[in-house]
């Protein structure tokens, strides 16, 4: 009884559901907020994000005639619910719901439905912004994923583990993985803000050329959870990365664990709103030449020395 | 060297907006100021105004009626909802009576509760006024 | 017939600001075939000056586009100025000239935020837009309004420039013109503006000519046209103007073509602030014009705009004909759109300044 208790807090309460759907909240927030900041504005209240869900999960939810509802209206919870399965193996502060070897895999795996989910609902609401929204965002998927991948199994090679919760410790114990592997992490970051369809990889959802690409006709309900999952996947990927090569929240004697957690987490996400606010929208073929010409060549160079450095 | 700048040209611009001054105001978090020469509210010196209806004829829009009631009295009413705050009637007024004060107009639920009357006059007025150039600004 | 699709950049699509029909045919990313439809916001401009007074035209014309509103009173005005034979006095002049240039340059810092929000640049919009509000509030103290100024009248303006507003104005100038710089340093060097805009949108010369294009979208490939100073209207004659030209012939060089017409716009108002003659604003107008006609032309920030007026006798015009320069960029359009991808077709239509207000009439 107490563990089942015990297992659904840790699903719904704490690193689970209420915790997640908070830090989204905050970490959109503060996201909003510095890139306003950084470009001369006052930047929204902080109950912003909060406030654009609870009036989306009020508004008409409509879809065009033809489409399947049941798909329209089960892609979005496909989507939120992998991210939150994914977040069940990655320690926060300390924390953690389940950790096994392997999981790393898992979690990337999971990671990489929310894609599927997108793509697959720009097919099915079929309009012209949808279906062109939908087909950049695949062959967005297949620029950055490689490198995504390659940049995050190097920490895994140099721990010796697939676990997470591992790697983690054991970066905090000998050295961050950021000082060993610069090259990763940078991929990594890349990775992420393609993953995470932010400037200068918003093609998919480019506004001024394709409206809101694959989520054109989603309104509503509906599109209140899509917002939930990318923000969620957001938390999720930047906990990743802080995990993966930050040292997790790793004891470093000064502050405890959950400050230091949280202060890298905010460090990667300023990391990602200045990327924002740096660039213009690259364009599909330039993204592919990049992803192909540039980061995956330097994705296997990381590997290649990583393995040199393991066996050395 | 130029070539890898590039990448990250805006970074500085950047860093030092982070530290000015705001560009937007904090509305409706804040105050809203006007500055005192902007184009705002018709008001009439009532004194001054003597009926000779150059602001209605000038007027582009039908902002500004002129009302007679056949024994030399009159009313000047303005409509808000078709001004433009375009300030012909200001150039027009040969004795310099009426100006474009710089306030917002209020706003009201029924479009017919923004009509004001600007100037109400029952007796005829003779008294000859000075046109006058205006001030800068 | 293998996988075209039709794209609408339709009435309402974020890329516009005003409503535009451009049914995009694609084929995979490559745009295979255009078309355009105007017309959504005509408001029957021209018919309905034939009911107004010159007086109150002056305010109809105002509102043709928000954006060059003065530049359209002035022409107008010039017109009108002509047919009665009036000589407006050189302060006026100069004055008038100063709110064309100082709309030159809000012009071309909207456009380059417009551009900037196209390519998902947004910091650009943002830091553009944030140092227009610097013309804006100029524009604000000498005539009061930001966007509509309604400071000509038909032989001058009414407006004049008192010793506390000089030294205030050439301040804000001085700030603006080390703004403006800094983004065309910016625009010349960030890496990611120039690879979503070089090569994009290439009209050659002799495709300008047949067009009858005008504007930045001409100088920018190379054909030398500025009619500030081959015709030297208003108080281009005291000036000397240096005209801003490209020879590339993209999006990239508009750019930089609009970018260096701001820079010499700011440098003739502090000229023309400074060299402010003495005297009266203006002079006084009657309300009945003689019967003629008339063609006059300024140079808009967009290009070449011309009226046609004729009166016949009476305080109202018989006809006023408009045609404003974003008529004929929009008409490059479908030459511009041929072979580019999906994705460049907001960089082109950024490019050549959209203005359907003005087209529209």
């Amino acid at each position: 009884m107490t563990d089942l208790l015990d297992a659904l807090t840790k699903l719904l309460l704490f690193p689970g559901f209420a915790f997640l759907f908070a830090c989204a909240m905050l970490f959109a927030w503060i996201d909003r907020r510095v890139i306003a900041r950084l470009q001369g504005r006052v930047g929204p209240p902080w109950f912003q994000p909060l406030a654009d869900w609870i009036k989306l999960m009020a508004k008409e939810d409509i879809l065009p005639t033809g489409t399947n509802g049941w798909v329209c209206a089960a892609l979005p919870v496909l989507s939120l619910a992998a991210v939150l399965t994914a977040s069940i193996y990655i320690p926060v502060g300390g924390w953690i719901a389940q950790a096994f070897e392997g999981d790393l895999i898992v979690v990337l795996f999971l990671l990489s439905l929310p894609p599927l989910a997108y793509f697959l609902g720009g097919w099915a609401t079929g309009g012209v912004y949808s279906v062109i929204g939908g087909n950049r965002s695949l062959l967005q998927y297949f620029s950055y994923e490689v490198p995504f991948l390659m940049a995050l199994c190097s920490p895994a090679i140099l721990a010796g583990s697939w676990s997470i919760a591992e790697i983690a410790a054991r970066q905090s114990e000998t050295i961050w993985g950021v000082l060993v592997q610069p090259l990763g992490f940078i991929l990594a970051l890349v990775g992420l803000i393609g993953k995470l369809k932010r400037v200068p990889f918003d093609i998919p959802k480019a506004k001024s050329e394709i409206v809101a690409g694959p989520l054109t006709e989603f309104s509503g309900r509906k599109l209140a959870l899509w917002h939930l999952s990318i923000e969620v996947k957001t938390v999720v990927g930047i906990f990743l990365l802080v995990n993966a090569f930050l040292g997790g929240s790793g004891v470093s004697g000064l502050l405890p664990a959950p400050i230091t957690f949280a202060i890298k987490s905010l460090l990667v996400l300023l990391i990602l709103s200045v990327a924002s606010v740096l660039y213009a929208r690259l364009r599909i073929d330039q993204l592919a030449n990049l992803g192909w010409r540039v980061l995956a060549p330097l994705a296997l160079l990381q590997i290649t020395v990583t393995v040199w450095i393991g066996v050395a | 060297m130029l070539r890898l700048r590039s990448i990250v040209y805006l970074l500085p611009d950047l860093m030092r907006t982070l530290f000015t001054r705001r560009s937007t105001v904090r509305y409706p978090f804040g105050p809203l100021e006007l500055p005192s020469y902007f184009r705002g509210r018709v008001v009439v010196d009532a004194e001054q105004c003597r009926g000779c209806g150059a602001c209605v004829r000038d007027c582009p829009s039908t902002g500004l009626r002129l009302r007679r009631d056949g024994q030399g009295g009159y009313r000047l009413l303005h409509y808000p909802d078709c001004c433009a705050n375009c300030g012909q009637c200001e150039a027009s007024c040969p004795t310099d009576a009426l100006h474009l004060a710089s306030a917002y107009v209020a706003p009201r639920l029924a479009r017919e509760e923004l009509a004001e009357t600007l100037v109400e006059h029952k007796e005829e007025r003779k008294k000859r006024g000075t046109r006058q150039t205006h001030p800068a600004g | 017939m293998s996988n075209r699709m039709t794209i609408p950049i339709g009435p309402q699509h974020p890329l516009l600001k005003e409503p535009l029909s451009f049914m995009i045919t694609v084929e995979g990313e490559r745009v295979v075939d255009s078309t355009l439809r105007l017309g959504y916001v005509h408001r029957g401009i021209e018919r309905l000056c034939q009911t107004k007074t010159y007086v109150q035209n002056l305010h109809l014309f105002e509102r043709v586009c928000g954006i060059c509103s003065h530049v359209h009173t002035t022409t107008y005005c010039q017109g009108v100025e002509a047919l009665l034979g009036l000589e407006v006095p050189p302060r006026g002049l100069h004055l008038r000239t100063l709110l064309c240039e100082l709309e030159r340059v809000h012009s071309h810092l909207l456009w380059l935020g417009v551009l900037g929000e196209n390519i998902g640049f947004q910091t650009i919009f943002m830091y553009a837009w944030r140092d227009r509000e610097i013309a804006l509030d100029i524009m604000e103290e000498l005539s009061g309004g930001r966007v509509t100024h309604s400071c000509n009248v038909i032989g001058g303006v009414r407006i004049d420039v008192g010793d506390a507003q000089f030294s205030s104005i050439v301040s804000q100038l001085n700030d603006l013109e080390q703004r403006v710089e800094k983004l065309l340093d910016v625009i010349q060097h960030e890496r990611t503006l120039r690879v979503r805009t070089q090569g994009i949108g290439y009209l050659s010369p002799e495709k300008i000519r047949n067009y009858c294009v005008v504007g930045p979208v001409a100088r920018a490939s190379g054909v030398d046209v500025d009619l500030r100073r081959d015709c030297k209207y208003a108080a281009y004659g005291w000036l000397h103007v240096n005209v801003a030209l490209a020879h590339e012939g993209d999006v990239w060089a508009r750019t930089m073509v609009r970018a260096r017409e701001a820079i010499e716009s700011l440098r003739l108002c502090r000229q023309l602030l400074v060299g402010l003659p003495e005297g009266p604003t203006q002079v006084r107008a009657p309300r009945r014009v003689p019967p003629g006609e008339v063609v006059s032309r300024a140079e808009a920030p967009r290009g070449e705009l011309l009226y046609y007026i004729r009166s016949d006798g009476s305080d109202k015009p018989a006809r006023v004909k408009i045609r404003t320069p974003t008529l004929t960029s929009l008409i490059t359009v479908h030459d511009q759109l041929e072979g580019v991808e999906t994705a460049d077709v907001s960089v082109v239509l950024s490019g050549i300044d959209l203005c359907i207000a003005c087209a529209d009439r």
